[in-house]
């Protein structure tokens, strides 16, 4: 068992070659933790689709290695790929890409089944797990009869039904009211946490940076700045750890957005303690 | 998966009804016209297997009637009748002509029947008499339907009028009908009173009938004799080999037909599931388990095809009787198989192009929301 569930060491991307070579990613390092959440954000053609496609094994980096729970998935033959995605990925897509022909429990019991779960016990996991997202009366709908959260709670529940211990999810909130939105990423939120889930994001979103552990600027195929993230325990603000009010009580780092909510924390810390541990 | 292709496959209504209307068409034409060609088979040998005859006899290595000319002297007669085994000899004579009815002439064998012959004549009487005079002929029924033709009316046959006393069922086919006339009236047209062109014969009960033939054979100089069985299937035989290349050619027409729409249907079906695929790509299935969802997909479609197409052919076979059309359709099930066969081959064709297409998609492509 690695403390890290991705490692990803110094990748790089090209296309093409010679007058026509563009490096879509250049020289980039990152490592997710369990439960952890990294955002990575950065404006279009910053070389974000093609980072998250290497992560999930989809594209195979020119140089560097990506690690998965210590195997170099970067260096594994086309035939291991299936399986790799399959068991250890969940993808989380922009527009949900649910099969359309499919209800929402048939589209998550498929991916059991792709990866080798017999039907019967599938969809009873499928329904399982529909039902724990709050999907109980919606198993048999098609994905046209589904509103957009509900059809996200089904991508969702598609991409945990394998156990995957890291999901990939590109721009999620993307198609989703700012109600919505929030919700699925609250929900992701805890099954990060309470899954001990690695959860890696692209997104232009900026509210995501709330639920974000890390934040990272992806410009140029490179990071240019990489934004520790932390939530203010006494009004939930989402701030940057470095440039944030810091304190250190019993052996614990908490940082906040002003001096008044240190202030106030530091009064009666048991109690925001308490609540943070609540919230999430 | 096969659910997926199942869903796929029912999805679109449409496209569905266009893909198992298509193949079911295609394999309509394929099973009609071996159903139509198994009727022929069977309507054209109509005479033969209802004469009453056991054996055939004609002129040597004369084995069949379609298409046939046969002489034999009348003279052996006796001696056919002195066979052992041999209980009645009847000559007919044969030729292949025209039965002239106004404007219209119809292809028909012309039977010359001796005076109360009790076997080679009408076997199933529509209406009138059964036994032709002088001068008189029996038509085939439909014959006389599509030509207005009635009892009492007069045709022409080898030159000469006749007048119609009597109409037959089961004596035409889609190539040409019977027409009986007497013995004394053919003979007097063909201006040879000493030549018959077959003699029919009836055995005593429980011999063979082959071993009756082989006996004549061996007696009787000139002459080739064969069981109505071997004589029948000799007919078929002839009928079939003419056929055999329109048969084929047709059957290849169904074919590609068949295979056209349904690899046209299955591509565009493919096509516009492009990123679901490329979803199920993504999400870890191997491509073999994308081609089961295809493969699956064609096969239910001809599936489907097949069985639409064999009730539009049991339909057309109740209905083309009823029509009074000189045509029967046959369903045998060799004809089943074959067309079950070719709708296989036809799934697994069609499904050929978007496996290659499958095989190509890049995965990483559900990122790029294409």
């Amino acid at each position: 068992m690695t403390d890290t569930t991705l490692n990803v060491d110094h990748v790089t991307k090209r296309y093409g070659s010679s007058s026509t070579e563009v490096t879509a990613v250049k020289d980039v390092s990152l490592s997710v933790k369990p439960g952890e959440i990294v955002l990575i954000m950065g404006p279009s053609g910053s070389g974000k689709t093609t980072l998250l496609s290497m992560l999930g094994a989809l594209l195979k980096p020119t140089e560097g290695e990506i690690h998965l729970n210590g195997t170099i998935i970067s260096a594994l033959s086309e035939k291991h790929l299936p399986d790799i995605r399959l068991k250890q990925f969940g993808f989380i897509f922009q527009d949900f890409n649910l099969l359309s022909a499919l209800t929402a429990l048939e589209n998550v019991s498929i991916v059991a089944e792709l990866a080798g779960m017999k039907g019967v016990a599938a969809r009873k996991k499928s329904a399982e797990l529909l039902a724990d997202l709050g999907l109980a009366g919606r198993l048999n709908f098609l994905p046209e009869k589904l509103s957009g959260g509900e059809k996200q709670r089904v991508a969702i529940a598609r991409a945990l039904i394998n156990n995957p211990t890291l999901i990939l999810a590109d721009e999620p909130t993307a198609n989703l009211d700012s109600k919505i939105g929030h919700e699925i990423m609250r929900l992701l939120r805890q099954i990060a946490k309470e899954q001990n889930r690695s959860v890696v994001i692209v997104s232009h979103d900026q509210r995501i940076k709330d639920i974000a552990d890390h934040v990272l600027w992806l410009e140029d195929g490179q990071f240019k700045e990489i934004v520790s993230m932390a939530i203010d325990p006494v009004c939930g603000m989402s701030v940057e750890r470095e440039k944030a009010f810091h304190l250190s009580l019993n052996g614990m780092d908490y940082y906040f957005c002003a001096k008044g909510c240190r202030d106030e924390f530091a009064a009666d810390a048991e109690k925001y303690q308490q609540t943070n541990e609540a919230s999430f | 998966m096969i659910l997926l292709a199942f869903h796929n496959l029912f999805q679109n209504k449409t496209r569905l009804v266009i893909s198992v209307g298509g193949v079911a068409l295609a394999l309509l034409l394929i099973l009609s016209l071996d159903a139509i060609f198994a009727g022929v088979e069977h309507q054209i040998t109509a005479y033969i297997d209802n004469s009453g005859a056991d054996i055939f006899v004609a002129q040597k290595d004369v084995r069949n009637m379609h298409m046939a000319a046969s002489a034999i002297p009348a003279s052996i007669i006796d001696q056919v009748k002195a066979i052992e085994g041999v209980e009645i000899v009847t000559p007919i004579l044969y030729v292949s002509n025209m039965v002239v009815t106004g404007d219209k002439r119809n292809l028909a064998y012309i039977i010359g029947l001796t005076e109360n012959s009790p076997i080679g004549g009408v076997w199933n009487l529509a209406s009138g008499r059964g036994q032709p005079g002088k001068s008189e002929t029996i038509i085939d029924r439909s014959i006389a339907e599509m030509s207005d033709v009635e009892l009492g009316d007069t045709v022409e046959i080898l030159g000469q009028r006749f007048t119609v006393v009597g109409f037959s069922n089961e004596t035409a086919n889609i190539v040409n009908s019977i027409a009986f006339i007497s013995l004394d009236d053919f003979q007097a047209l063909r201006g040879s009173p000493d030549v018959v062109s077959f003699l029919l014969i009836k055995t005593h009960s429980g011999l063979s009938a082959d071993a009756v033939a082989a006996l004549l054979e061996s007696k009787i100089d000139g002459v080739t004799a064969l069981s109505r069985t071997a004589f029948s299937s000799q007919e078929r035989r002839v009928v079939k080999d003419m056929s055999t290349d329109v048969i084929t050619i047709m059957n290849l027409i169904g074919f590609l037909i068949g295979l056209a729409v349904m690899a046209l249907m299955v591509y565009t079906a493919i096509l516009s599931r492009r990123k679901e695929f490329g979803v199920l790509k993504a999400l870890g299935a191997r491509n073999g388990q994308l081609y089961q969802v295809v493969l699956a997909q064609a096969f239910m479609s001809v599936v489907l095809g097949f069985g639409l197409g064999v009730v539009f052919v049991l339909l057309l076979s109740g209905i083309i009787p009823r029509l009074g059309l000189p045509l029967s359709l046959e369903i045998r099930p060799i004809s089943l198989l074959k067309v079950g066969g070719t709708s296989l081959i036809i799934a697994a064709l069609s499904a050929i192009l978007p496996i290659r297409q499958i095989s190509g998609f890049d995965p990483a492509m559900v990122f790029r929301g294409t």
